[in-house]
């Protein structure tokens, strides 16, 4: 370890011993993620999901239902009491459709979370590769807005609030929960629930 | 019969809804995102559960893949913002770790006998902070280009240069306290 390149070799055997170590965690894996996907969940439509609500057993769909209605109800008191309500405006990070991204079909897509005392919020999700994407909340009423274009189809996302994890946006379709942590799902076009 | 196709072919093909041809996609790339994962997170079973998702993220949105550029930087990408919210989570949800180079079902004192250099590296590795432990694991393991880790991680490429130069720097401090 006398210099930098005895280091780096023992950097990299370090860390390829490490992984050939763990191998038997990759036995398999492309089968898995194959028969993952071809046993996804159909999608569901609005029918789908008043069945879901009112299937009897899951107390937490109630749970979500009463965070649905009482946003709701918040973001209606907003619109009124504020000109321009939620639309974003000037304020909300926007990009601009181009007239080929309305040709592909795509939508402008608003993200909004409430969040009084937070001084930093992103989005992130399958459109962006899960980076951060900040909202912007340049009035500082706790409304945090961003605005993107999106093609039509399934996303899954989450907010990042003040670098904690917000999984269950209320205006979203529906959220799913995989390795212990939520994330929320919108439909984009096409008859989904949503947008 | 997908074995031998080009990558561009197979990523088509997948592209269509041939599964299969993506199975043969994660076959290629299972060893270069799971070694990621396990590099950032430091913990096994995170490493497994994370290069799964990627994988069936990345499927899900392969229209959003542009095929003339690197397919192994953009599902680099996805593995490590994932691995960046699972690191995010586990901040808020911590958990009781194994060590991990105890963690593979090997007796612990052959492994430190035989290779105790490189448990230590592991250790210490565990004890940088995220932003230079990432392109440390990405540079020594993934063999990748300081560009290449800057669009990655979404920095620049000098900000990289420099984390690679002080992450080693911090690493070989902590092996020597340790030694």
């Amino acid at each position: 370890m006398t210099n930098h390149d005895d280091f780096d070799l023992l950097l990299r055997d370090a860390l390829r011993t490490e992984v050939s170590d763990a191998s038997s965690s990759l036995v398999g894996l492309e089968e898995r993620v194959v028969a993952q996907l071809e046993d996804r969940e159909p999608r569901r439509g609005l029918l789908g999901w008043l069945r879901q609500m009112l299937a009897p057993t899951r107390s937490t769909r109630w749970a979500q239902a009463g965070m649905l209605v009482g946003t709701a109800a918040i973001f209606l008191t907003i619109g009124l009491l504020i000109p321009g309500g939620l639309s974003g405006g000037a304020h909300a990070p926007r990009l601009t459709l181009s007239p080929a991204m309305a040709a592909r079909g795509e939508q402008e897509v608003l993200f909004v979370l409430p969040a009084l005392n937070a001084t930093h919020v992103a989005v992130v999700g399958d459109f962006n590769a899960w980076e951060e994407m900040p909202l912007a909340d340049e009035d500082n009423d706790g409304i945090w807005t961003a605005s993107l274009p999106l093609e039509p189809g399934r996303y899954e996302y989450a907010f990042v609030i003040d670098g904690k994890w917000w999984g269950q946006d209320p205006l979203a379709d529906e959220y799913v929960r995989s390795y212990g942590q939520y994330s929320s799902v919108r439909y984009i076009g096409g008859g989904g629930d949503g947008v | 019969m997908y074995r031998n196709r080009e990558e561009v072919s197979l990523l088509r093909a997948s592209l269509e809804g041939e599964t299969e041809a993506w199975g043969e996609i994660v076959s290629r790339y299972k060893d270069a995102v799971f070694g990621l994962c396990l590099g950032f997170l430091r913990n096994r079973a995170d490493a497994e559960d994370i290069a799964q998702d990627a994988f069936i993220r990345a499927y899900n949105n392969l229209r959003r893949y542009k095929l003339e550029k690197k397919f192994s930087t953009w599902i680099f990408t996805i593995a490590s913002n994932l691995c960046r919210n699972r690191l995010r989570y586990r901040k808020n949800h911590p958990v009781a770790e194994m060590p991990l180079h105890l963690s593979g079902g090997q007796d612990p004192a052959k492994v430190i006998a035989t290779d105790d250099r490189h448990a230590r590296v592991r250790d210490n590795l565990n004890r940088l902070p995220y932003g230079y432990r990432a392109p440390l694991v990405l540079r020594f393991y993934n063999d990748l280009s300081y560009r290449e880790i800057a669009d990655i991680l979404s920095v620049p490429e000098g900000t990289v240069k420099t984390r690679i130069h002080r992450g080693k720097t911090m690493l070989k401090q902590l092996m020597e306290e340790g030694a």
